[in-house]
Order: C-alpha cells, then sequence, then structure tokens
C-alpha cells in the first residue's frame, strides 16, 4: 500500500516543552520526597512543608497553566494565591511574627498593579474583569491577617488593607453594570 | 493605521479610471462605518478586502461586479461593536473541557476537496461573512463557578495555510480568540472545530454554508438547501437548542459502564496523530459488497475493524470495543448545531472475530439493538442525570475529580471509534464542485487508532488517524476490501515525527 501524499510535510515537531516538563515532573517529585524523607528523620521546623509548597507551586505556575480563560490577570490571582499561602507557611513553620505586616503590604502593592495595568487595557476590561475582582476579593480575604492587632500594634497593616479595601470598591463602583452581568452568567447551575 | 489604509487604496486603485477609483474609494469608506472594532482587528479586516479587490482585479473582473460580490451588507452588524452573548455548553460538551489536559484537545477536522485550487483571498471573505450566520461557532469558551459556558465574540477569523498536522490542539483558545481553525492546502478546505461547540453534522453545515459563500464569490451560484445556510439570515434558537435538556426521565448509570478493551498493539506515540490514511471508494461498490454479506456499509466496516484489530492485536482474545456515535437528529428532525450525538460500544471477544458473513450479521444486529432510539434516550437520559447531580459543585472541584475519572476510564473502554457521517446531501449546484470529503477524529489515549466514514457524489472515504507507528492495522482493512473485489485508491499524510 503506497499511499498518495496529500498533506503537508510539517517540520519535525518539537516537544522541547514536553520534555522539559516531564523531567521536571520527575525531578520534583523525587527531590519533594526526599525532602519529605530527610525532614521526618532528622526532625526540627517542618521545612519540607516549604520546600514541597514551593515546588508545587512552580509546577503549577510554569508547567500547568490554565487551558480555559488564560490571561495575565487570571494567571496573576493563581500567583498571589500561592504566594500568599508561602508566606504564611514561612510565618507559621519557619520564622514566625513578620507576615502580618509583610502580607497586606505585598497584596496591596501586587493589587496595585494590576489594577493599573487593567485600566490601562481598559478597552479588553470584559476578559479581565472577573480575574481582576477576584484578586481584589483574595486581598479581602488577608484582612484577618492583620486586623486582630488593630490599630496599636499593626497599623501599617491595617493602613494597606483599607487601602486595598478603597481600590476594590472604586472597581465595584466603575464596573458595576459589567459585574453584575458576569455575576449573572458564571454563577448558572442549571444547564439548559 | 488610516495612512496606512490609505496607501493600500491608493495602490489599488493605482491603474484605474477616476471614475472606478472613486467607486472603490467609496467602498472602503462605506466599509470603514460598518467596523468598529480594536485597531488591529480593524484594519485586518479592511486588508482582507484589500487582498480579494487585488485578486478580483489581477484576473480581470470590473470594479462594479467586485463590490457586487464583496457586498458589506454581507457583513451585517456582526463587527460593529460587541453584542454579548452566552450559551451554556450542552449536555455532550460539558465533560470535554473537564477531561482536557496538557497537550490534549478533542478537535475533529471536516474537509472538502474541490475541483479547483483555492484563492484563499475569496476564502477569507467568505469566512468573515459567513461566521456572523453561526454565534456559536465564533463564541469562546469560558469558566463559570459552576460550570465552563461559551461567550459570543466579535472576532475577525482568519484562515492559514495548512503547514502542520491536523487537529493540533487549538492553541488560540489560550488567547480566548476561537474555537475553529479555517485552514487550505493545494485543492482543500478543512475545518478544525473544538468539540465543545459542535458535532460532526453540524460542522458540516458550517461547512457546506461556507463553501456555499465561498462559491459564490467564485461566481458560482449555489443553492441554498440540504445544509447551505443562507449568511444573510438571523440564526435561529433552535439552532442553538441544548436537545439533551429536552430530555425528561430518570437514566441508569449502568448505561454508562462497560469493561475495559482490548487495545491494539504498538507504543503509543506523544503525537496525537502519526499518520491519516484515506481510502476511497465507490459508495455503490461498497454498498453492493456490504449488502453481499448481508449487512450496511457500517456493519461491514465494523466487521474489518474487528478482523484488523484481531490481526494487530497482541491479545487474541478478550473483549473489543467499538464506540459507533448516533446522530440523535435522525429521531426527531432537530435542527441544532449544538452537539447532538449518543454512542454505543459495538463488541465483541476477539475469539470470536473470524468469520467475514457472520461479523457482519452480528454487527447489523447490535447496529439495531444497542444504537436504538429507545437505548440512545436513556443514556441521554444518564447523562442529564448525572449533570443535575453535580449542578452545584463548584467548577474548580469537578474539574480536578474528573480528571482523576477520565483518567482512569477514559477511552480504556473503547478500542477504536468509528464514526459514519453518512451520505452528504448536496444540492447538484453544490456536489458538481465537490471531489470528495473527508473526516478525521483524533484517537483518544489509549487508543491507537480512529475511523470515519463519510460520503458524497459516490464516493465514500474511509479515513484512519493514527496515534502509533505499526502499519497491521491499515494494511490489513486494505488486504480485506481488496479480497472483496473493492477498487481502492489510498491517500494520506506521511508519518509525522518528534
Amino acid at each position: 500500500m503506497n499511499p498518495k501524499i496529500i498533506y503537508p510535510v510539517p517540520e519535525r515537531q518539537k516537544m522541547f516543552y514536553r520534555n522539559i516538563r516531564n523531567l521536571f515532573r520527575i525531578i520534583f517529585l523525587i527531590s519533594g520526597a526526599i525532602c519529605v524523607l530527610v525532614n521526618i528523620l532528622v526532625g526540627g521546623k517542618a521545612w519540607s512543608l516549604i520546600v514541597v509548597w514551593s515546588l508545587f507551586s512552580f509546577w503549577r505556575l510554569v508547567f500547568s497553566l490554565r487551558l480555559v480563560e488564560f490571561s495575565i490577570y487570571s494567571h496573576a490571582i493563581k500567583v498571589t494565591f500561592y504566594l500568599f499561602v508561602m508566606m504564611v507557611l514561612i510565618d507559621r513553620f519557619l520564622a514566625p511574627g513578620w507576615a502580618e505586616t509583610v502580607v497586606p503590604i505585598v497584596m496591596f502593592a501586587y493589587l496595585l498593579v494590576m489594577f493599573v495595568l487593567f485600566f490601562v487595557t481598559y478597552d479588553k476590561k470584559e476578559k479581565h474583569l472577573v480575574s481582576i475582582m477576584m484578586l481584589g476579593a483574595f486581598n479581602l480575604v488577608t484582612i484577618p491577617y492583620s486586623i486582630h492587632s488593630w490599630p496599636i500594634e499593626n497599623w501599617i497593616a491595617f493602613a494597606f488593607q483599607c487601602a486595598s479595601f478603597l481600590l476594590f470598591l472604586v472597581m465595584i463602583i466603575v464596573n458595576w453594570k459589567d459585574i453584575i452581568y458576569e455575576l449573572k452568567v458564571r454563577f448558572v447551575a442549571k444547564t439548559r | 493605521m488610516a495612512k496606512n489604509k490609505d496607501l493600500r487604496i491608493v495602490k489599488l486603485t493605482g491603474g484605474l479610471g477616476e471614475e472606478d477609483s472613486i467607486r472603490i474609494e467609496h467602498f472602503f469608506s462605506e466599509l470603514d462605518e460598518h467596523i468598529d472594532l480594536p485597531m488591529v482587528s480593524h484594519d485586518m479586516l479592511i486588508n482582507h478586502f484589500v487582498k480579494a479587490f487585488e485578486y478580483y482585479l489581477d484576473n480581470g473582473y470590473k470594479p462594479d461586479k467586485i463590490i457586487e460580490f464583496l457586498d458589506i451588507s454581507n457583513l451585517g452588524d456582526y463587527y460593529k461593536g460587541k453584542k454579548r452573548r452566552f450559551f451554556f455548553l450542552d449536555n455532550a460538551a460539558i465533560v470535554y473541557p473537564l477531561g482536557m489536559k496538557f497537550g490534549q484537545m478533542p478537535i475533529f477536522r471536516l474537509s472538502v476537496e474541490l475541483k479547483e485550487n483555492i484563492v484563499p483571498e475569496l476564502l477569507q471573505i467568505a469566512l468573515d461573512f459567513t461566521i456572523k450566520r453561526f454565534p456559536v461557532f465564533s463564541a469562546v469558551i469560558k469558566n463559570g463557578f459552576f460550570w465552563h459556558y461559551l461567550e459570543s465574540t466579535n472576532n475577525v477569523p482568519e484562515i492559514n495555510e495548512e503547514n502542520d498536522i491536523p487537529c493540533k490542539p487549538i492553541s488560540i483558545i489560550l488567547r480566548t480568540k476561537s474555537s475553529i481553525r479555517v485552514l487550505y492546502y493545494k485543492k482543500r478546505i478543512s475545518i478544525e472545530f473544538f468539540h465543545v461547540i459542535t458535532d460532526g453534522n453540524g460542522g458540516l453545515i458550517f461547512l457546506k454554508t461556507l463553501l456555499g459563500e465561498y462559491l459564490r464569490l467564485k461566481g458560482i451560484d449555489v443553492v441554498k438547501n440540504n445544509g447551505v445556510l443562507d449568511i444573510n439570515e438571523e440564526p435561529k434558537e433552535e439552532e442553538f437548542v441544548n436537545e439533551f435538556a429536552n430530555e425528561k426521565g430518570e437514566g441508569d448509570f449502568s448505561t454508562f459502564v462497560d469493561k475495559k478493551s482490548v487495545q491494539l498493539s504498538g507504543k503509543l506515540s506523544n503525537l496525537n496523530l502519526t499518520k491519516i490514511i484515506h481510502f476511497k471508494l465507490a459508495s455503490d461498490d461498497l454498498k453492493e459488497v456490504s449488502k453481499k454479506y448481508g449487512g450496511t456499509v457500517t456493519a461491514y466496516i465494523l466487521s474489518l475493524i474487528f478482523l484488523a484489530a484481531k490481526k494487530d492485536s497482541i491479545k487474541k482474545e478478550g473483549l473489543f470495543n467499538i464506540q459507533v456515535p448516533i446522530n440523535m437528529r435522525k429521531f426527531n428532525g432537530s435542527r441544532t448545531l449544538r452537539n447532538y450525538s449518543m454512542y454505543f460500544n459495538a463488541s465483541m471477544d476477539l475469539k470470536d472475530v473470524d468469520d467475514r458473513s457472520e461479523l457482519v450479521k452480528e454487527m447489523g444486529k447490535q447496529i439495531k439493538e444497542k444504537g436504538s432510539e429507545k437505548l440512545m434516550r436513556q443514556m441521554m437520559q444518564t447523562t442529564g442525570k448525572l449533570i443535575r447531580s453535580l449542578a452545584y459543585v463548584p467548577l474548580s472541584l469537578k474539574i480536578p475529580v474528573m480528571q482523576i475519572v477520565y483518567g482512569y476510564l477514559g477511552n480504556s473502554i473503547i478500542g477504536c471509534t468509528l464514526s459514519n457521517l453518512g451520505m452528504i446531501q448536496a444540492d447538484e449546484s453544490l456536489s458538481k464542485q465537490i471531489d470528495s470529503f473527508e473526516f478525521i477524529i483524533v484517537p483518544g489515549k489509549p487508543n491507537r487508532v480512529s475511523a470515519t466514514l463519510v460520503s458524497v457524489n459516490n464516493t465514500t472515504v474511509l479515513t484512519i488517524a493514527k496515534a502509533n507507528r505499526e502499519t497491521v492495522f491499515e494494511d490489513e482493512i486494505y488486504n480485506l476490501m481488496k479480497e472483496d473485489g473493492l477498487t481502492i485508491e489510498v491517500e494520506g499524510s506521511v508519518e509525522y515525527e518528534s
């Protein structure tokens, strides 16, 4: 059987990303397991938890990108989440006492940058609105982290929380019509 | 941008008389008023028209005739500001994005081979005009809190010359641009569809309508019937219907359960597709041979697949399942362009796969019984029940769970797929321009092969899409058909390499 070739002959397929991905998966799994094992055997602080979370974050942020609605904004939420958990883990298990102040500052800075980007590309707001709203909402989650020591012990953190909340509020006021549309569409549970 | 546009139009009208130049300039200023898009898209669309004008002028057409061909009213108001509209995924489509993984996307391709080389400039305009008639086909997939859904866009679609492996994941989906890919190569127009938007039958209507518009632009009038839609007609609600939702009743989950199937031998390639083989056959001869064995064409091809699978498989016994999709439209005449197919598994223990006549008869029996309307409806009800039961589970939980379930079961309960689109109905004005249709489904892992059938103008094309490098399967199908006296024209691709 000798078929007549009716399809173009493509270039040899580059599998670089796929191969690198597979290689990293193996390296991450082995190194993560070794760290946990060594940590259990040696004892002491739970540093392996931070290593495992770092490896997992790297994997998720570099090799496991969203297949639907991927954008710099949706990726930013992912980064925020992994960063937030990382800071909390370090604070709780490795070096306590700094996250209450640092977390709100980092989060506010992050939110500010994303808001500026959002308004710079405002003509594409429909594509990014939900991501940016989620980022704002996520920022609010960090409030309890600093509020318990308000106002004397941690006024810096509280001030940044307030600023984040104000930014979030401005966002809602400016885009309320689109937000209502998005909420209506995205929260439908029944298919028809 | 305005300066560039002027330059392009100045160049276009360079060798023309004053009257013709004014007419063309007027055309483009009117076109400009019909477009309200971001700068890049606006420029892209204008460029499509400039190129089409160039093609027509180079081929000696008069500006009056060109303006008639490229009538701006064909754009409608599609490119004039965004009108947001969303569509729920139908019950068949709902599972696709949940099970999607890196490098794997459920995509199928429909192609039409014409008698003359494709004119890309006109195909592009045909697509620009046609897309408004099919809002779901220009929609992009989005994440809801509970389910994925589709949102319409007014993105300018773009055709491309084919230069890669068919049915590669549509990377543009990452940039939320489109869910289809339109390609051309020599005499062939191909459209690759992300399965969430439609099935083979819906895709065929899109392809035929696009083809009808392309031929009109070439000066060939095509009668708008038999699945060629009027592109200037408003899209009808019945075309968006999720027919699954109209199916009431309590299904039984057992309809989904099946034993794991024997798989063909050979290492699965890193590529989703390693080779395509088209067997072109005379439809009448194929029917005659099938009749001789006492069955339909589908039953005959199924029997060949079982025989080839036995030859190709290391295991010579054990259950081998072939998934056969059933077009549900044939039961109720639905006009939906969304997914509306169910399937059954044609099954045989490989140790019983021997006599061809017996096999064809057995397949005929299974098609009748397992592919009956009653059983298909039961399956639809089960799908509906499953989806209702998961309705309030957040999507972020559904995805990992479904990926585990899909990864565990996935396509391992089948060894192959055979999808038969049947005889394509087309008016003579259209069919005399067509040489053949082709239909490609990528085998889902761990399957090594998938098969499709489609016929037009007494030509049936049996397509085998491969995911391994062994050739035993297709060689055996070829030999078996030769034994039956069929004349076969074999076409295909080279073996794709990574």
